[in-house]
């Protein structure tokens, strides 16, 4: 990667240069009451320079960027854009000095095409929309840029990974020279991140600046000329070569202390005993590229079995199916050695199936319900009293559950929808690994967690595991399945496009089966 | 250079006053605007106030209020506990009815020579039992079939009107009433007892709205069955997954809550009116539905604010008498509060 100060005549049409960074941040203090959220923290962004900000969750790191963008306005320090100092005092004040921002959730329309929502932000002039022109402007840049969209696509109908390039190429057509990405490799595939980072290279290349959340180290090298980490609201690492820093080095700056990796030794899974979960011939009705088709499938007690897959393949028809939440069109689910049948979802609870939800919101957040009701009610008849709830019964079981994982559970009065992704994501696993199940579904387990928290999950799935409940994980992390996993099956348009061990396992081959299927692979492994 | 001054503290201003205030601005709104709309009609806002405020101060008011307050409370509370589940009961009005027909029916298999407490025991069962069922049919449309509680409730209330019609132009009908349609009047041994004395006096029907409203209190509060509730109604699929029956919770709190409206039918029958009549609790179950929704389904709320309504509506009497407006226009102050409170304290606003 080139110095961040690089001229950027390779470009065809240069970003107009102007001296000094594109945004410096000074003692940039940002409080929430008593909560010092950002702790007079500096960075600088230079033309031409790929910016990764690394930290855990409630590092700040959001915070930062929200200031950056004029979200949130800081309460202390300077902002100077090219020289000059600037108060970003609200996000249109961010995006006339040319930084954009893209949330993790985007902010497109879905019922729009992706001409249509590019129009929306670029607060055109005129009563007319000249689709034509504009889409022929969207092709353009969209070359220019690397990000391939097709202007006339409907937003709903887009991958998850167009969307984000739309949200990008919108960004960019808005006039950003700087551009923020909240985290925006958690949502895609292998094949997608690497798609997004050559582009992200390729805006660096021609002279604009790219801010990035992220939470993967691999990632930052492979992007980011310099990296910023954050820790309890203060900067620990300003402004570093990535390359410069091994893993250990990175996660002990945005933990606080060395993280131990998972044992790669594990006794081996008992192959003598019956299956838990058992799928024979499984079909479901739905969307054609998700629902399932035929699938045969079997976790063992005592083992993890990977499932890896394009989200949107039928993970969701999995997960839904092992636990009794789904009733297949066509063959049988056995559950502990016995069918499901139709029978209702307390059927699978009674036989000790838990799930960690792949969208804890739509599934299994209450609004308006504190920490402890939500333990409580995965488990009512475990706080019974009289008629009603052992509620002190269910915080000391809170507190020891805590105690016991060790993932930091937010306090049991707090409302579970208020708090943030990876806190809700704790009090999913804390509900679902509280004690030791038969059958553990955990989808996408460590989705918004920080490295340590990550750690502790994986380690308590395998303590599942040692305590002889079958697991599935479901992840697009495939460094996370390979490390976890006894077996990895591949999830392809609702059938299972492959199974492998992690010990053949090659994250290309994998990446294929994902992408391609059974056939492509069959292919290349001949 | 742009150091930003630390922002102001925020100033802690209590949101129970914050929303009371919004309360009374709303209140005042909604006066103000019925007051046009008097003033529209011909009569004169101020005059006409003052004689609602009046006709509150009379010595009859008070009983005036609670008698009309009883089936209003049960049939409020008929919406609050559906509520809590994220069912909207519109059916109030037929559900109180069919507990009045109920009663009617129990008092009649009975005779007039059975003891009173007796029979008394026997309309009130009957009436919940006849309302839970009514009220449980827009449950189990709305889990089998998946048709929106809120229509069928709705619908339901006209078939139960003409129900009790048919009963009471036919079957049922008084021939010592001189051509009216009305069901005999039940014998005085077999009415609830007054409570109180001289113009104080009410029947003992508002202590069953009362006790109601406490046991709902307690059941939504602290029973696993009101906390089931709740999770149903914040999040159905969670509920779901946790393994709950939703579908048997959605239809057991519609026969709650139409067990509530059918006693209000019981001890409007049984204590205020005696018999069934073409205008036997009309309107009421709207009103109650205004009550629930004005007091966000907060069982000790939805009392007070049935007994407010309750006043309003008694107040509005004197409409009819001092400023010739029919006595049904104070339904549409009714109306303008509900829709000026919900204006002012959504949800957006106490943000």
């Amino acid at each position: 990667m080139t110095a961040p100060t690089t001229s950027t005549t390779e470009a065809p049409d240069p970003v107009p240069q102007r001296p000094g960074h594109r945004l410096e941040g000074r003692g940039i203090t940002k409080r929430f009451g008593d909560l010092v959220a950002n702790d007079g923290i500096d960075i600088k962004v230079a033309p031409g320079e790929v910016h990764a900000v690394l930290g855990e969750n409630g590092a700040g790191k959001s915070t930062l960027m929200k200031v950056m963008y004029g979200t949130y306005v800081a309460d202390e320090g300077d902002f100077l854009v090219h020289l000059e100092p600037v108060a970003i005092t609200s996000p249109a004040v961010a995006r006339a000095h040319g930084i954009g921002m893209v949330f993790q959730d985007m902010r497109l329309i879905p019922a729009f095409t992706v001409t249509e929502n590019i129009a929306l932000a670029l607060e055109l002039s005129g009563p007319r929309l000249d689709r034509k022109a504009l889409a022929r402007r969207i092709r353009e840049e969209s070359e220019r840029y690397g990000l391939a969209v097709h202007p006339d696509a409907l937003v709903r109908e887009l991958a998850i990974g167009e969307r984000q390039r739309v949200e990008i190429l919108k960004v960019l057509m808005a006039g950003a020279h700087l551009i923020i990405l909240d985290e925006p490799t958690s949502v895609l595939a292998p094949q997608e991140v690497d798609s997004l980072l050559a582009a992200i290279d390729n805006l660096r290349r021609q002279g604009l600046s790219v801010v990035i959340i992220t939470h993967k180290l691999n990632e930052a090298r492979a992007v980011a000329g310099r990296c910023s980490v954050l820790r309890g609201g203060k900067l620990i690492l300003g402004g570093v070569d990535p390359r410069t820093l091994d893993d250990a080095e990175l996660v002990e700056a945005m933990v606080g202390r060395s993280v131990k990796p998972i044992p790669a030794e594990r006794p081996a899974a008992p192959t003598d005993r019956p299956p838990v979960l058992e799928l024979r011939g499984v079909s479901t009705e739905g969307r054609p590229q998700s629902c399932l088709k035929g699938v045969e499938l079997t976790v063992a007690p005592g083992e993890v079995l990977g499932v890896a897959g394009v989200s949107g393949n039928g993970q969701t028809e999995l997960y839904e199916v092992a636990l009794g939440l789904l009733h297949p069109s066509a063959g049988a689910v056995l559950l502990g050695g016995e069918p499901l049948g139709r029978s209702p979802v307390s059927t699978a609870i009674g036989r000790g199936a838990v799930g960690v939800p792949q969208d804890p919101i739509a599934e299994a957040v209450v609004p308006g319900l504190s920490v402890a009701a939500h333990v409580a009610l995965s488990d009512l008849a475990q706080f019974k009293r009289g008629p009603g709830i052992d509620w002190r019964r269910v915080r000391s079981r809170l507190d020891e559950l805590d105690g016991h994982t060790q993932l930091g559970v937010a306090h049991a009065d707090r409302t579970v929808e208020t708090l943030s992704g990876g806190n809700i994501q704790r009090v999913m696993l804390v509900r679902a690994l509280r004690e030791p199940a038969s059958l553990v579904v955990a989808a996408y387990p460590s989705r918004g967690l920080d490295i340590a928290t990550t750690r502790r999950t994986q380690e308590l799935l395998l303590e599942q595991r040692a305590q002889g409940a079958g697991v599935i994980v479901i992840s697009e992390d495939i460094d996370e399945l390979i490390a976890l996993s006894d077996r990895i099956a591949v999830l392809h348009e609702g059938t299972i496009a492959g199974i492998v061990t992690p010990a053949q396992a090659d994250r290309y081959l994998i990446g294929r089966l994902m992408l391609e299927g059974a056939v492509a692979a069959g292919a290349s492994a001949a | 250079m742009t150091t930003i001054a630390i922002a102001p503290t925020r100033v802690d201003v209590r949101p129970a006053v914050l929303a009371v205030l919004r309360w009374i601005v709303a209140i005042a709104g909604a006066l103000v605007i019925f007051g046009v709309l008097m003033w529209t009609k011909g009569a004169n806002p101020l005059t006409a106030y003052s004689s609602m405020f009046e006709t509150l101060t009379r010595d009859t008011a008070l009983s005036g209020i609670v008698i009309k307050a009883t089936p209003l409370i049960l049939a409020a509370l008929a919406v609050a506990v559906p509520a809590r589940a994220g069912l909207v009961n519109v059916g109030g009005e037929g559900q109180l009815v069919m507990g009045g027909v109920a009663a009617a029916r129990v008092a009649r298999l009975f005779g007039p020579g059975a003891p009173g407490g007796l029979v008394l025991v026997g309309m009130a069962v009957g009436a919940a039992l006849v309302g839970a069922g009514w009220a449980a049919v827009g449950g189990l449309l709305r889990v089998r079939v998946g048709i929106s509680e809120a229509v069928t409730t709705l619908l339901l209330n006209y078939i139960a009107l003409n129900v009790m019609f048919f009963l009471i132009y036919d079957p049922w009908k008084d021939l010592a009433g001189g051509g009216q349609p009305t069901s005999p009047a039940i014998p005085v041994a077999q009415r609830l007892p007054l409570i109180g004395s001289g113009s104080m006096a009410v029947h003992a029907g508002i202590l069953v709205a009362l006790i109601a409203t406490a046991a709902m209190w307690w059941v939504l509060r602290s029973t696993r069955w009101g906390f089931k509730l709740e999770v149903v109604g914040g999040n159905a699929e969670a509920a779901r997954r946790a393994g709950f029956a939703v579908g048997l919770l959605l239809i057991g709190a519609m026969a709650v809550g139409g067990a509530l409206a059918g006693l209000g039918g019981f001890a409007q029958l049984a204590g205020t009116e005696f018999k069934l009549r073409p205008g036997f609790l009309v309107t009421y179950g709207y009103i109650a539905f205004l009550a629930s929704w004005l007091a966000r389904h907060k069982p000790v709320r939805v009392a007070v604010a049935a007994v407010v309504l309750a006043a309003i509506s008694v107040s509005g009497d004197s409409l009819q008498l001092d400023s010739r407006l029919p006595a049904a226009t104070v339904n549409v102050l009714m109306a303008l509060v509900l829709l000026a409170v919900f204006g002012w304290t959504s949800r957006r606003s106490e943000a």
